[in-house]
């Protein structure tokens, strides 16, 4: 029963003391103090974490029970934390790239009075708790404390900037979009606990247990849990929300938004990789909403000017590759994919946050350009990024990006072509963002040349470890018809999903044609980011755009959709409701309640007009109805 | 039978308080050691130890589960005076009589949860229904009070008589008001028992505001003085609520199929009326009022399951939506402007307390890790549990859904937006209290299960 | 049909008669008149159950205290149709058919009914005499008895409240 691992509540708990200190002394505080408790409590975290992933890796998996949290007749669901390979790896990265992201903000939000300091660490801290959290639970029920905790943060840190009313639009469009993914992983835990009365992971995924369920009934089930993580993970039809959260400061952006919340999604899918690997229906759902939100958003990407949009749009089609992966059944290339793009992206992010720090604010990159003189490291190592998600031979993003194509081709050659068109899409519109960017002649104001400089230590050393983590990131994972044995995360990840690949059906491929494939996609993408950087070096990507990119510019006109068509139509029905329902019917037969409430006393001569009258009225119809009903129609 | 006899004496002491003192300070502090000392007596007839030896001659009989559940109201409503006491002064000359009602109010409580006989259901209702409406017109200068009173007496007035043709029906068709004894298992086609249950079933409808008997309910929460809304929104809904339940329970057991369609059926209308309604309105007092109408909805469910875990599960929405709402009105009536704009960057002002309407307003909407999501949890999981009304637990997630906006748009109001400082200022103690009641609401988040072990050792 | 059953449907007739009469009457002073009839005409059913202290508490408290009450107020407050209000047409015939509906339905549900058994004893029994009722409300019925006292202090208390002036 003694473990070792019991200690792992710890890992949650200090960035939970991190923030309730920082949230209370926010006042009190230095802001030197305010950092250093923010950042050292991540750190901590971070060497227990990589303590639990060597003791892991060592072979020890476990459970650790704490407390019986919900108990109601047969159901009993314990706080427990699980431990195995799966959390472990989640663990380094939260933790890991959560601390350098830490550090980053200390310089970068140096700016903000103390009181918001503070409170931004301890939002940032609360984060951090809460996708510990998600990872770490041993039942659908600790997952989704996690899962609401996680948006509720980024929802608060969206909107950290509330000054502006569009950032706190876009927090609520974000959060409102996230509880439509929500609803469906309630709806998708309660049909859970309904079959099979339980929610501990370790019981449901077990081959017997999931007998229990009908063909069917797995469907519905995981495609509910599939719509909950579209909502987390940005995938279409829940995307639009992400590139509005680029509203929140840029380390957010980096955490919250590409490296960690956002692949809450993709840990889901994979946690229950047996039962979606039972439902093949579910599958071709996942694979086909992948690569269309890959493209969807890629294609966007080419036309935005906005540095931080580039990125987000970024980020949703690398995320939609990672459901590509999963769809496939290619669980660890989409385990893979998380990590190599949690290094990559977060390092662009953070750049661009360097970039738009030196620029004081502007984002527009039409009127930046020849940064590259002015901000040596941010420039090499934003560029690195670039090549790694890219996907240039030997750099991260390539194996894992080979590894998700691999898998595609395997499923489908079509998603395989669709898949290699959107890398080569990637590779274009990142080295527009490059060139326009960091090369060419500087296009913004005097003011903002005068004022341009390298960022100091504490943003610049992040970047350096992420930079170099992206680049040799890939070589965990060197696949096996490059060298036999050599993927270390496919031996180390092979316990969690042994079941479902056995569930699978196979596809091998030929380690020829997969030679055949990576050149491929090698050579392309080396063409695309010459042409790119040939053309925009050149004529930077300045005037308007017309016809076709027009629309990509505008996103697919889909904002505007969603608006026309849902938005607009709830709206009226609850002002329908509330105005003619409300209003017209029940008040309107006395001539209105609605208005003796609001101008009282005037009209107290109403009071006898018998409001109360139609109140009672709309009862005794009520009553009417359910005596007819009960007594002449049923039975 | 302690708190009953105790509440009613309780209530006869506050009654000469304002004879006794010329001050007000000394009748709060008395109000609430006398709450102190009804907690202490109830406390100890769950253990066992009672006061007064009393032959109900069956017409009362005081379970486990509802001593545990006055236990609940008494702590609330001691929470209650804590916070909201100071502000009752505002309301008008007669502070003692407030104190002394809400004793009564209490006794009528008890009643409605131990009752065995139809007969005490009804004086006990009554009970609480009266001083309710004087409660609600306290605030004599304010139109809006008096004509809220009013409408709430007339109407109240009609589900009475409603409960009384019902009892009138029930005794008809089984002979006997006592509902240990009716034997309703002999009268499964008797269209007597049923149209007496249904009026049953509506005049209780009404009392906890269930679609669509729920019309008062709005306008009266609205008019009253903000403490007493706080009150009958909370402590006095829950209590009728496990009246309503120990009623179907015990009494209609055994021609549940006639009833349990038209609980789920009302619990979805009043998740929905109550709920989208609440969306739109402007001022959070109102907002609150049809979040009540929501809660109840959802509280509606637990007659829908009738098992144990609805037991457990009302229970744990008592004390969520009970602590949570009396929070949040103990901070209303503390401001000058009801309306969303007026919390505006309270955030800002008065950290702390934004910080705790926070966290009130995520348990409401029932986010996890407080109270609100367990209670939520409970009822749910009861109704899967009793099978064959999943499309109601699935409408009641949605609907759960939907809350979490107008709630959160509080939260957006204090956060995110600047405007004037509306708050009129709180002392360091209500402060505490406020942070107890938040410190409360994450415990019993995080572990139910020693509530339910304090319930059942 | 004896006598009783004579004056049973005489009474009911009354007493449906006169209460139509305070809903339908536009003088406030009618409606008051009308109820005491009712009042009178159901203390008239008490007797016929044999309760006569019943209905002679029927009478005295109602129909002689309350309702005098009532007139007297609404003389003193000298109510003539120039106060009254406009009522709704609309809601009247639409609050009639419901009414109404509510009582047909009622109607045609209950009027096959069994009835437990004969619980109404007419002209036999003590039950509704005095003796026998202070015995039962004091032994039986001592609780409810008892705890109804909470509901009227609570009354008085409200009473008070409402019309002390401030």
């Amino acid at each position: 029963m003694n473990n070792v691992l019991d200690i792992v509540y710890w890992i949650p708990l200090l960035p939970l003391l991190g923030c309730i200190i920082n949230g209370l002394g926010r006042k009190n505080l230095s802001k030197g103090a305010i950092g250093f408790i923010g950042s050292g409590v991540i750190l901590a975290s971070f060497v227990l974490s990589l303590w639990v992933f060597f003791q892991v890796r060592g072979g020890n998996v476990h459970t650790a029970e704490y407390f019986p949290f919900i108990n109601v007749g047969n159901l009993k669901i314990p706080f427990a934390f699980q431990i195995d390979q799966l959390s472990a790896i989640w663990l380094l990265i939260i933790t890991g790239i959560g601390f350098l992201i830490h550090v980053y903000s200390v310089s970068y939000m140096h700016e903000e009075k103390p009181v918001h300091f503070g409170r931004y660490f301890a939002y940032l801290n609360l984060f951090v708790f809460s996708m510990l959290l998600l990872v770490m639970g041993a039942n659908f029920v600790i997952m989704f404390i996690g899962w609401e905790g996680v948006g509720l943060c980024s929802y608060l840190l969206i909107g950290f900037w509330f000054k502006k009313k569009e950032y706190s639009k876009a927090a609520n469009k974000a959060f409102i979009m996230n509880r439509v993914g929500d609803l469906a992983f309630l709806i998708a835990l309660f049909m859970l606990i309904h079959k099979l009365g339980t929610t501990t992971f370790s019981e449901i995924f077990t081959s017997a247990s999931l007998a229990k369920l009908s063909g069917k009934e797995m469907t519905t089930i995981t495609l509910l849990l599939f719509v909950g993580a579209t909502g987390k993970s940005a995938q279409i039809p829940l995307y639009t929300w992400l590139p509005d959260a680029m509203a929140g400061p840029t380390p957010v952006s980096a955490l919250i938004h590409a490296a960690t919340m956002v692949t809450a999604g993709v840990y889901m899918i994979a946690r229950a990789n047996l039962m979606f690997a039972m439902a093949p229906a579910t599958l071709n759902v996942i694979a086909i909403i992948g690569i269309a939100t890959a493209l969807l958003a890629a294609t966007i990407a080419l036309k935005q000017n906005d540095i931080k949009k580039v990125l987000a749009y970024s980020t949703v089609s690398q995320l939609g590759y990672m459901f590509l992966a999963l769809g496939s059944g290619a669980y660890v290339a989409a385990v893979f994919h998380v990590m190599t793009h949690a290094f990559f992206k977060a390092l662009l992010f953070l750049g661009s946050g360097s970039v738009i720090h030196a620029m004081g604010g502007e984002q527009d990159m039409r009127k930046m350009g020849g940064l590259s003189r002015y901000m040596k490291i941010t420039n090499i190592t934003f560029l690195l990024g670039c090549l790694a998600i890219a996907g240039i031979p030997g750099f991260s993003g390539f194996f894992s990006k080979d590894e998700i194509l691999a898998g595609a081709f395997a499923k489908s050659p079509v998603l395989y072509a669709l898949g290699l068109f959107g890398a080569l899409l990637t590779a274009f519109y990142m080295f527009r963002l490059y060139v326009t960017t960091f090369k060419g002649t500087f296009r913004g104001t005097d003011e903002q040349k005068h004022h341009l400089h390298e960022s100091p230590a504490a943003i610049t050393i992040p970047l350096v470890i992420l930079a170099v983590l992206s680049v040799i990131g890939g070589f965990v994972g060197v696949p096996e018809f490059i060298a036999h044995g050599a993927h270390a995360l496919s031996g180390f990840l092979q316990p969690v999903f042994k079941e479902a690949y056995a569930v699978l059906p196979k596809h091998e491929v030929e380690h020829s044609t997969e030679w055949g494939l990576a050149g491929l996609s090698s050579v392309l993408v080396i063409l695309t980011v010459i042409i790119a950087w040939a053309r925009f070096s050149k004529k930077p990507d300045l005037q308007a755009a017309t016809g076709f990119g027009k629309i990509l510019e505008n996103k697919w006109y889909i904002d505007e959709l969603y608006q026309g068509v849902i938005v607009k139509p709830l709206n009226m029905l609850g002002s329908f409701l509330s105005n003619v329902v409300d209003k017209k019917v029940v008040d309107g037969l006395v001539n209105g309640v609605g208005r003796l409430v609001r101008y009282g006393g005037r009209q107290l001569r109403w009071l006898q007009s018998g409001q109360t009258g139609s109140y009672i009225l709309m009862m005794v119809l009520g009553m009417v109805l359910i005596f007819i009903v009960q007594f002449f129609l049923r039975k | 039978m302690n708190a009953v006899l105790l509440s009613g004496l309780l209530g006869v002491v506050m009654m000469f308080a304002s004879f006794l003192f010329r001050t007000k300070a000394p009748v709060r502090i008395l109000a609430i050691l006398g709450m102190a000392v009804l907690l202490v007596a109830n406390v100890l007839d769950t253990k066992g130890i009672h006061f007064f030896h009393v032959n109900t001659t069956g017409f009362l009989s005081f379970t486990g589960y509802a001593l545990f559940f006055n236990t609940i109201v008494i702590a609330c409503t001691l929470i209650f005076f804590l916070i909201s006491s100071k502000d009752m002064q505002k309301v008008g000359n007669h502070y003692a009589e407030y104190f002394a009602l809400i004793f009564f109010i209490l006794t009528g409580i008890f009643l409605v949860t131990a009752f065995t006989n139809l007969l005490i259901l009804f004086i006990g209702i009554e009970i609480i229904s009266i001083p309710l409406y004087i409660l609600t017109g306290s605030a004599k200068k304010d139109l809006k009070s008096n004509e809220a009173a009013l409408k709430y007496f007339l109407m109240g007035a009609f589900s009475t008589g409603v409960m009384l043709m019902g009892i009138a029906l029930i005794y008809g068709a089984t002979g006997t008001f006592d509902i240990t004894k009716m034997n309703i298992a002999g009268l499964l086609k008797s269209n007597l028992l049923t149209a007496g249950m249904l009026m049953l079933l509506f005049s209780m409808c009404f009392k906890v505001s269930i679609a669509p008997f729920h019309f008062w309910t709005p306008d009266v929460y609205d008019g009253a003085p903000n403490v007493f809304t706080s009150f009958m929104a909370t402590i006095v809904k829950v209590g009728i609520f496990v009246g309503f339940l120990h009623l179907f329970y015990t009494a209609f057991d055994a021609i549940a199929l006639q009833w349990k369609i038209w609980m789920a059926v009302l619990a979805a209308l009043t998740l929905l009326v109550g709920n989208i309604t609440a969306v739109f309105q402007q001022s959070v007092k109102r907002m609150l009022a049809y979040s009540s109408i929501s809660q109840a909805g959802f509280m509606l469910f637990a007659l829908v399951a009738m098992n144990e875990t609805a037991h457990e599960g009302l229970l744990l929405y008592a004390i969520a939506y009970c602590l949570a709402t009396i929070g949040v009105f103990g901070i209303i009536s503390k401001m000058t402007d009801y309306s969303f704009d007026g919390f505006n960057g309270l955030a800002g002002h008065q950290p702390l307390v934004a910080l705790c309407v926070a966290i009130f307003m995520l348990s409401l909407a029932g986010i996890p890790l407080s109270a609100g999501f367990l209670a939520k949890f409970y009822m749910l999981k009861a109704v899967i549990q009793a099978g064959g009304y999943m499309w109601l637990v699935i409408f009641g997630v949605l609907m759960a859904a939907v809350s979490a906006y107008y709630y959160f748009r509080v939260i957006q109001a204090m956060y995110f937006k600047e405007g004037p400082n509306h708050f009129s200022g709180i002392s360091a103690f209500e402060k505490c209290v406020l942070v107890g009641i938040c410190v409360l609401i994450v415990f019993t988040g995080l572990f139910p299960n020693i509530i339910f072990g304090w319930m059942y050792f | 049909m004896n006598i009783t059953q004579l004056l049973f449907w005489l009474l009911t007739v009354i007493a449906i008669g006169s209460a139509l009469m305070i809903v339908t009457s536009k003088n406030p002073v009618y409606s008051v008149l009308g109820l005491i009839v009712t009042f009178f005409a159901i203390s008239g059913h008490y007797i016929l159950m044999n309760a006569q202290f019943l209905a002679i508490v029927n009478i005295i408290v109602y129909a002689g205290a309350i309702m005098v009450l009532f007139l007297f107020v609404i003389m003193l407050m000298n109510l003539s149709r120039a106060t009254e209000t406009l009522k709704n047409k609309w809601l009247q015939i639409v609050g009639a058919i419901a009414g109404s509906c509510l009582f047909l339905v009622l109607i045609a549900a209950l009027k096959n009914t069994e009835i437990k058994k004969n619980l109404v004893e007419m002209g036999t029994g003590d039950i509704g005499l005095v003796k026998s009722l202070g015995r039962e409300l004091f032994t039986t019925f001592v609780v409810p008895f008892e705890i109804s006292s909470v509901l009227f202090l609570s009354a008085m208390i409200g009473a008070v409240v409402i019309g002390k002036k401030e």
